[in-house]
């Protein structure tokens, strides 16, 4: 199959998780869209890799991997802190700070 | 066994050269374990000096390893260093003891544990050192990351306070999306041009990619979208006053810093070096995000009544005025954004340490209110805030103005003159809201209209009162001064500066 | 020592002296600061003799010294020396300033005693005048941008020194409002310059410009306009002038010496200084002329209705500067500099008059309410009127012989100058006039009660107000003193007035017609290179103009002294005759309104605008706005793009992110 379907696969992805950081309201949905807007990434990276013949793309993808783990654990962590605040948690309610 | 020992080769490691970065790595270790005793002596000096004793350690071996010219590999195909990694890290190591000093007091510590918000602090640095000498992309995203994730916590550092908590929120959902379109925008720059080295992808374009390459390109705009969020570029710079807002000051300041360095850092070697061939497809698109920058950010900046809030938006600007300086792509371009950015940091760290030293004595919190008179009550803080906003504006005679010329020259001679237009106008519009800083701290006393700011109740630092408070402070007046006169003396006797950062221009080989 | 040694020294006075009062205003006793600051100028004046008497020793072509401290920036592109150049040009402007400045210090002293920001005013002067010599001495553009800068910066802390009347403040507000548009002018004019010889030095961009020009070309006359725009808004000529008459919100001496003596020639100077450039561009200098006249006649219509004391005399100062742009632009250096240094003192002086006579009627300005102090106040009678003739070039006084050599010479010139130079003598009836009027107004006529109580030994003290709006006031730092001061029992305001109306009268045997020109031969090295240095109106042409401008200055002060010391209802009835004149006059041609409605208010809106523009102009503004009409868009749009709402801004950066893509894709297409 042509790596361009691979591309295309994961620009669709890309999308799909933009639309939802911009359409949901639970922080923990809005985190799995940007999981999917990194795995996005990694597909692209792994098809250009096999396009390539080189394994550069997949280390990359490990390491995102790594990364994205790290980042939701982040998240996570300041959703809990939320919770134990008693805060709502809906981000359309997070408004204090703007101007 | 031997064939395998033939096929996989350990990179060549310059152990030397990496020595810095072992350093705050180790630093932020050591004080995360260090940080486990609970003694006062611990949390309160012992934490803190040896955080500081890292980035010095780290300081001192980077001037060890000083040597102009171009890059030399410490990790073979990952990490590199050149006078242009070296200055920035420089940049980062001094932001990170002036925020060192500007924590000592601070209850974010205390919340968050010394340990951890120290180890937090320097794994940050740690990434920008990285990302300032990535020469792979994957080490680009790697170092973007451990610079991003840290922060995100320490935002987010009063776990007790909403808005604290909101700020983290933000910037992690905003930055993650900043760094999703990043990491495709690389992956579609490794479809186009075949590597993730940065010097066989300038090899590669205009040889065997077009400049022209949808893909190339659609690569460049998705991954000048990462880089421009994290460096508060408009339109990307949303969250910018909403997190220096929520967020601790020690740590906005140092976000507002070494943030700013470590995101112009790596534009600089993406842009104008391994994709400096394609400069006339991306530099127009640049150049007019520069412009939008500074207009929206000194629009912005006007009539805000939290200091942190209207910092946040002068950041906003002087990123559009360093993007300038990207926007052309030559030697000079290189060098006035690097003389820039010192003066930036310079500028800057004075003005968010007297905004601390205000803050944590004034019942009206980061509000320009609590500057009110501070001429009066305590010279020593308003001398370094008068100087700050001069220079930020660009005001002759300080590091501020001769960096706008520079900026100026180089758009100029890289044939961006209407560029430098803008870049006049936008800072005779900022005089507007950096001199009603000025007024208010010198005839404060009297009336000065002012945003009305609801007023709260503040634990005293020393315990007796405002005046007592400041002078209670010596380590946050003393950056202040000492950010300060930095200011004025560059601003004077910029020839040092200069020579530094010409060696500096030397770091791309190829640029003219 | 040698030339260009005494012009640092020239420099570091005040500088020095500045230093002093800034950090040790809290030590010096009583008006020791006042002494300091005067002491630093008078230096200052010292060493500008010396550099004269330096200069007039060495061979003529070796009049043009430059001296670089140190190299301040050096890039591949271009220098910037901290480096200043001496020559007769400069050490002219430095004998006038400096000489001035060093009178106004002393008058001030005594002016200023019991205001409670006593060594702040004199830490602001001194910084004025370092500004302003480092302006004069600078030998390159960077350098002259700063002392540019740092004036702009003085004169908005000198206008608005007193700093808790709110009309002292907006005034400030908006002279340094105008002044960085010009600023902004010279910035890119110095640009202009730079791109096109690569060079910011005096003599490397004069030097260049020859070859890289061609006469009147495109980008040249860019350039000179651009300067123009920022000499425009230094020397308050039209249209960038509103700013000088709200300038006289400041203390009496801040008029005297900025409004007067010392920042509005700036302008003038900056034309002289970049003559070789303005050659080249005869479009640039004829708009410079053109502009220059309109501002001398309009000034002086404006000044015949004023009623404020005050703003006469800054209309006044307009109008002059205006007759000296007129002199610098058409190529009468040694003329319209030859104006600059008489209009320096008399204007002065008529400022330093007025201060008297206000303090004498206890801070209130207006003509309206003065008359009669003649005997009250025989010493500031006189002088005032000494300064009020020359202003009116009545003959042989110094103002006489200054004004009319520029006419003279723009009549030479011919054609289109011409018709500038009888332009000239109309508004030079005008100034007549209006002098005449000051004089008779204030001085003649029947006595009104300050002047009844200052003759029988009394200093009438008013209620502590704002004459401008009437506010009440007290007395603490930020308003003025406790105390009025006059010229006639303060013997320093007396020394600094005497020789003021001294050189106000001989100051004209510099350049007598047929007799002396020692000033224009002392200028001489400096605008050898002038095609206009052969142009030179025959003896008998400018004693004829002489002649004329006499009979002019003398009619119209016999027609002043008729109308304003006959009787007031003819008055009244010739005011309501010309009701209509009169409002245009009283309302300064409504330029006030007319910049406010073109400049101000649009730039004020885009302010607001900017914060607004996505979200209300998106969301609210097209969705909203559009069902319930245009009011409601108008109340949105001042909601701010900055919701807070994080899903918006995600949005916003994709959307960002989309536009970039978009751009990329049809790049590359």
């Amino acid at each position: 199959m042509d790596t361009s379907w691979y591309v295309v696969l994961s620009a669709f992805i890309f999308c799909i998780g933009a639309a939802g950081v911009m359409t949901r309201r639970s922080p923990l949905v809005v985190l799995l869209c940007l999981e999917l807007m990194l795995n996005a990434g990694n597909l692209a990276l792994i098809a250009f890799s096999r396009m390539l013949g080189n394994g550069e793309g997949q280390i990359f993808a490990l390491i995102v991997v790594v990364v994205a783990a790290c980042e939701v654990v982040i998240g996570l962590g300041i959703i809990v802190g939320m919770f134990r605040r008693r805060l709502p948690i809906d981000v359309d309610q997070m408004n204090e700070l703007r101007g | 066994m031997i064939e395998l020992a033939q096929v996989v080769q350990a990179p060549k490691i310059d152990y030397q050269g990496l020595a810095p970065l072992f350093s705050t790595i180790g630093g932020s270790l050591a004080v995360l374990m260090i940080g486990l005793f609970r003694g006062r002596f611990v949390q309160r000096t012992l934490v803190p000096a040896v955080a500081a004793l890292a980035l010095l350690v780290a300081m001192g071996m980077t001037i060890a390893n000083w040597e102009a010219g171009d890059s030399r590999p410490i990790i073979e195909g990952a990490l590199a260093i050149d006078t242009l990694a070296l200055f920035m890290s420089m940049l980062f190591y001094v932001t990170g003891l002036a925020t060192v000093a500007l924590s000592l007091r601070s209850d974010v510590q205390r919340e968050v544990g010394a340990g951890e918000y120290m180890a937090l602090l320097l794994g940050a640095i740690s990434g920008m050192v990285v990302l300032a000498g990535a020469e792979n992309m994957v080490t680009l995203f790697v170092g973007f990351e451990l610079l991003s994730i840290p922060l995100y916590v320490l935002s987010a550092g009063y776990v007790r306070r909403a808005h604290s908590l909101e700020a983290g929120l933000k910037y992690l959902v905003v930055g993650s999306v900043g760094s999703a379109t990043l990491l495709y925008g690389l992956a579609l720059l490794y479809g186009a041009t075949g590597s993730t080295d940065f010097r066989a992808m300038a090899i590669a374009i205009g040889d065997t990619v077009a400049v022209t390459d949808p893909l190339l390109l659609t690569g460049v705009a998705l991954a000048a979208t990462g880089l421009a969020f994290k460096a508060s570029v408009a339109p990307f710079h949303q969250w910018t006053p909403d997190v220096y807002e929520g967020a601790p000051t020690p740590i906005t300041s140092f976000m507002a810093v070494a943030t700013k360095v470590a995101a112009f850092a790596v534009t600089l070697r993406l842009f104008d070096y391994a994709l400096s061939d394609a400069q006339v497809q991306w530099g127009p698109a640049l150049a007019a995000l520069a412009t939008v920058t500074i207009v929206i950010g000194n629009a912005g900046a006007i009539a805000q009544s939290s200091l942190k809030r209207m910092l946040a938006w002068s950041g906003v600007a002087q990123a559009g005025y360093l993007l300038a300086g990207v926007v052309v792509g030559t030697q000079l371009g290189l060098q006035a954004t690097a003389f820039y950015l010192a003066a930036y940091l310079f500028m800057n760290v004075a003005a968010f340490a007297v905004v601390i030293a205000c803050e944590r004595v004034s019942e009206h919190g980061d509000g320009i209110e609590s500057l009110r008179d501070l001429g009066r009550a305590s010279p020593l803080l308003a001398w370094p805030m008068t100087i700050a906003m001069l220079a930020l504006a660009g005001f002759p005679a300080t590091a501020g103005f001769i960096g706008k010329f520079y900026l100026i020259e180089a758009v100029v001679a890289g044939d961006y003159a209407w560029l430098g237009i803008v870049i006049v106008v936008g800072s005779m519009i900022s005089l507007v809201y950096y001199l009603r800083v000025i007024a208010v701290m010198w005839m404060g006393r009297f009336e000065v209209e002012l945003p009305s700011f609801p007023p709260r109740r503040v634990k005293a630092v020393a315990g007796r009162s405002p005046e007592a408070d400041a002078r209670a402070q010596p380590e946050v007046a003393s950056v202040a001064i000492l950010a300060a006169a930095a200011t004025i003396f560059f601003g004077i006797v910029p020839s040092p500066l200069f020579d530094l950062v010409s060696d500096v221009g030397t770091s791309f080989g190829g640029l003219v | 020592m040698s030339a260009t040694a005494y012009g640092w020294v020239v420099l570091a006075a005040p500088l020095v002296g500045m230093l002093i009062i800034a950090l040790g205003w809290r030590v010096l006793p009583g008006r020791s600061a006042g002494w300091l600051g005067s002491a630093a100028i008078g230096v200052s004046f010292l060493a500008s003799v010396g550099m004269l008497i330096r200069l007039l020793d060495s061979p003529e072509e070796s009049r043009a010294l430059v001296s670089s401290a140190y190299n301040y920036v050096e890039t591949a592109g271009f220098r910037a020396d901290l480096s200043i150049l001496v020559d007769p040009l400069s050490v002219f402007m430095c004998l006038v300033v400096s000489g001035v400045s060093f009178l106004i210090h002393l008058y001030s002293i005594s002016y200023m005693t019991s205001d409670q920001g006593f060594a702040r005013f004199f830490a602001y002067l001194n910084f004025f005048v370092f500004s302003m010599l480092l302006l004069i001495l600078a030998a390159n553009f960077v350098l002259l941008l700063v002392g540019w800068a740092f004036v702009g910066a003085a004169s908005y802390l000198l206008i608005s020194f007193w700093y808790r009347r709110g009309t002292a403040t907006a005034a400030g507000i908006k002279a340094f409002v105008i002044n960085v548009i010009g600023d902004v002018g010279l910035v890119i004019g110095a640009f202009l310059l730079f791109d096109a010889t690569g060079a910011l030095d005096y003599a490397g961009i004069f030097a260049a410009a020859p070859e890289v020009f061609a006469e009147n070309d495109g980008k040249l006359v860019a350039a000179c306009l651009m300067i123009l725009v920022g000499a425009f808004a230094k020397s308050a000529q039209l249209p960038l002038h509103t700013w000088l008459p709200d300038a006289m919100e400041g203390p009496t001496p801040v008029s005297a010496l900025i409004h007067a003596a010392t920042m509005v020639t700036a302008g003038v100077y900056l034309i002289a200084r970049c003559h070789p450039l303005f050659e080249l561009a005869p479009t640039a200098a004829d708009v410079g002329a053109i502009l220059g006249t309109a501002t001398l006649i309009f000034a002086a219509s404006v000044a015949l209705a004023a009623t404020d004391l005050k703003r006469v005399i800054a209309y006044s100062t307009m109008s002059q500067i205006g007759y000296m742009v007129l002199g610098v632009s058409i190529g009468a250096y040694g003329a319209g500099l030859f104006h600059l240094m008489t209009h320096a003192f008399f204007k002065a002086l008529l400022f330093m008059g007025a201060g008297s006579v206000i303090g004498a009627m206890s801070g209130i300005q207006s003509l309206d309410r003065m008359g009669g102090f003649r005997k009250a106040m025989p010493f500031t009678f006189v002088t005032f009127t000494i300064g009020a003739l020359a202003l009116a070039s009545f003959p042989l006084f110094s103002g006489f012989f200054s004004k009319d050599e520029i006419l003279a010479y723009a009549l030479e010139r011919g054609g289109l100058y011409a018709i500038l130079g009888v332009v000239g003598y109309i508004a030079a009836l005008l100034t007549a006039f209006y002098a005449g009027r000051m004089v008779f107004r204030v001085f003649f006529g029947a006595s009104v009660p300050e002047a009844q109580e200052l003759e029988r030994g009394q200093l009438a003290h008013g209620t502590h107000a704002n004459p401008a709006t009437g506010e009440e006031e007290d007395t603490d730092v930020g308003f003025p003193g406790a105390e009025h001061h006059i010229a006639e029992r303060e013997w320093p305001m007396k020394a600094a007035m005497a020789p003021l109306a001294l050189l106000a009268v001989v100051a004209g045997v510099l350049g007598i017609p047929g007799v002396t020109d020692t000033l224009e031969h002392f200028l001489e090295p400096t605008f050898e290179g002038s095609r206009f240095a052969e142009v030179h109106p025959s003896t008998s042409a400018e004693l004829i103009g002489l002649a004329v401008g006499g009979v002019v200055a003398i009619i119209a002060l016999a027609a002043a002294y008729r109308y304003f010391t006959g009787d007031p209802q003819a008055r009244v009835a010739t005011r309501e005759r010309f009701a209509g004149v009169h409002r245009v006059l009283i309302n300064k041609w409504y330029f006030d309104e007319i910049f406010d409605r073109a400049i101000v208010r649009p730039v004020a809106a885009f302010g607001r605008f900017g914060r607004t523009v996505v979200e209300s102009a998106i969301v609210q503004g097209v969705l909203v706005g559009g069902t319930v009409g245009i009011v409601r868009a108008g109340t949105s749009l001042a909601r701010s793009i900055q919701t807070g709402e994080l899903r918006f801004y995600a949005a916003l950066l994709l959307m960002g992110v989309s536009g970039l893509i978009l751009y990329f894709l049809l790049v590359s297409s």
